[in-house]
Parts: C-alpha cells; sequence; structure tokens
C-alpha cells in the first residue's frame, strides 16, 4: 500500500482512507469535541499523508505516524480556538464586543451506550481542561484502546512516561470532577 | 457521603470503558477527494518566482547593480591628468571665462 501510495495510486489512496479513516475521525473527535471540526482534521491528516508519504521512512507503523498527525492537527486546532477565545475577550474588553466568545458545547460520543451519557459528558468536559500531553494520552488509550506501548510509540516517549501521564491525568480529571461536583 | 461521591466520580472516570469508535461520516471520502481536487489544483498557482531563494537572488542583482553604477560614477570624476589636458585644449582654442567680454565689446 506504501508503495502505492507513493506512485500517486488512487486505489492504495482510497484503502488507506477506508481502512483509516474511523480511527482518525474517533482520535480527532475525542480531543476536539466536535464532528465537524473532528472531521476537517481528518480530512487534513489524509492530505498531509498524501502529501508526505514520501518522506515516511517506515521506522514506525503507519498507523503510528497517522495517529500521531492526528493528535498534532487536533491540538493545532485547540490552540487556535483559544486564540479566537482570547480575541474575542479582547474585542468585548475595548469596545467591539457584539460577538459572544465562542464556548465549546456539551459533548456526546456517539460510541456511548445511552445509560453513560451524562457521566461521559462530564468526562469530557474534564477531559478538555487536561494539559495537552496528558489530554493525549488519556485519548488515545480510552477511545482508541492503544496500550502503553502503542501511546508511547506515537507520544515519541517512553511506556514509563506514559504510564505517569495517565496517573497523573486521573489525578487530575479527579479533582475536576470533585470541583464540578461542589 | 464522601463515599458516594467518590462512587458517583468514579463512575463518570469508568463511563469511557468499552466505549465504541465512532465511526467517520458519511461521504467522507467522496467530501475528502474534493478538498484535495480543491487545494491540489490551487497549489500549482504559486508562482516560481515567488520562492524566497529567487526573490533573494532578485535583491542580490539590484544591490549589484547599484553598487556598480555608485563606484562607476565615483571613478569618472576627472583625474588630475584629465584636468591638465581639458586646460590645454581649451588653452589652444582661448576657451576661457575672458572670451564672452571680448565677444561683447
Amino acid at each position: 500500500m506504501i508503495q502505492g501510495l507513493r506512485n500517486g495510486d488512487e486505489n492504495a489512496f482510497r484503502f488507506l482512507v477506508d481502512t483509516y479513516q474511523d480511527r482518525i475521525f474517533n482520535t480527532s473527535l475525542g480531543i476536539v469535541q466536535n464532528a465537524e471540526d473532528a472531521e476537517d482534521v481528518a480530512q487534513e491528516v489524509f492530505i498531509q499523508v498524501y502529501k508526505s508519504i514520501h518522506s515516511f521512512k517506515g521506522e514506525s507503523k503507519l498507523s503510528t505516524w497517522m495517529y500521531r498527525i492526528a493528535t498534532t492537527r487536533s491540538l493545532d486546532l485547540l490552540r487556535s480556538r483559544k486564540s479566537k477565545k482570547r480575541s474575542g475577550l479582547v474585542q468585548r474588553l475595548f469596545g467591539d464586543g457584539n460577538e459572544p466568545i465562542y464556548e465549546i458545547p456539551d459533548f456526546n460520543h456517539p460510541g456511548v451506550t445511552l445509560d453513560r451519557k451524562e457521566n461521559a459528558a462530564k468526562l469530557f468536559k474534564a477531559i478538555a481542561q487536561l494539559p495537552e500531553n496528558q489530554k493525549i494520552a488519556f485519548t488515545l488509550h480510552k477511545l482508541e484502546d492503544l496500550s502503553y506501548q502503542e501511546v508511547s510509540e506515537t507520544m515519541q516517549t517512553s511506556v514509563a512516561a506514559v504510564e505517569s501521564l495517565m496517573h497523573r491525568a486521573k489525578l487530575n480529571l479527579r479533582k475536576i470532577l470533585e470541583k464540578e461536583q461542589g | 457521603m464522601e463515599n458516594n461521591r467518590n462512587n458517583r466520580i468514579d463512575e463518570v472516570l469508568s463511563s469511557l470503558d468499552n466505549v465504541q469508535r465512532a465511526t467517520a461520516p458519511d461521504f467522507f471520502y467522496t467530501r475528502l477527494k474534493a478538498r484535495m481536487e480543491k487545494e491540489l489544483v490551487a497549489e500549482p498557482r504559486k508562482s516560481w518566482a515567488l520562492r524566497p531563494i529567487y526573490i533573494l537572488g532578485v535583491l542580490l542583482v539590484v544591490l549589484a547593480v547599484n553598487a556598480a553604477i555608485i563606484f562607476k560614477g565615483s571613478s569618472s570624476e576627472t583625474s588630475p591628468s584629465d584636468t591638465e589636458t581639458m586646460q590645454s585644449i581649451a588653452s589652444e582654442y582661448r576657451i576661457n571665462s575672458n572670451l564672452t567680454y571680448e565677444i561683447n565689446e
């Protein structure tokens, strides 16, 4: 498939998209918590793969590389949302403040069963407040069911580091949820 | 009371256990292809002349031409030997400031 992609073979590209679209979309969805944005990000991932397949050296699995691109692009989107939020606040302070500041609505992941939807929405709200690395590790492990080994390869860090990130993520999530509960 | 709170939080924390993977929207590939056709067609329009290396090259050429003009300009000032030559020619043909008075007289 990789050679086909390098040759610009559309069938190879179609196969790639069919194979990985759900994984990439799901990963992005867990991070950006919005279906439209997640689809945009997923498209960008495949476009980047298409353009830079020649620079893929095969040192990691193709899926690892794609997860890495997906998490990076998702974080880029979150950062750009944050900066839009900040500029909206500045506008509010200094005059033209008629536009509402962008607020992330409650997020319902389609893969969550009905009986858990309410709790899952609370959890996603808490995940959104985690530091980036903890967010990535938690999302890849919980939503994509990647092992700590696979997460470490995606994040280009050690398994011990991933264990630490997960431990801190859970502690932070607990703190956030306790605060929300009052 | 504390136990109840912890239990509720534990329930929230485990709400994503065994979650099903979300599937990409219908016609994802179709929309992806449409976007790629738009973006990849747009890219070649970027002129090669706008690449930084070419802009730098043009700037260097402009600077070199300017420097050459300035250098040439400064070297075209008359040297002492040129001045003597001009003076000897002027005296030979009696070209001096007095000539105008002679004519007018």
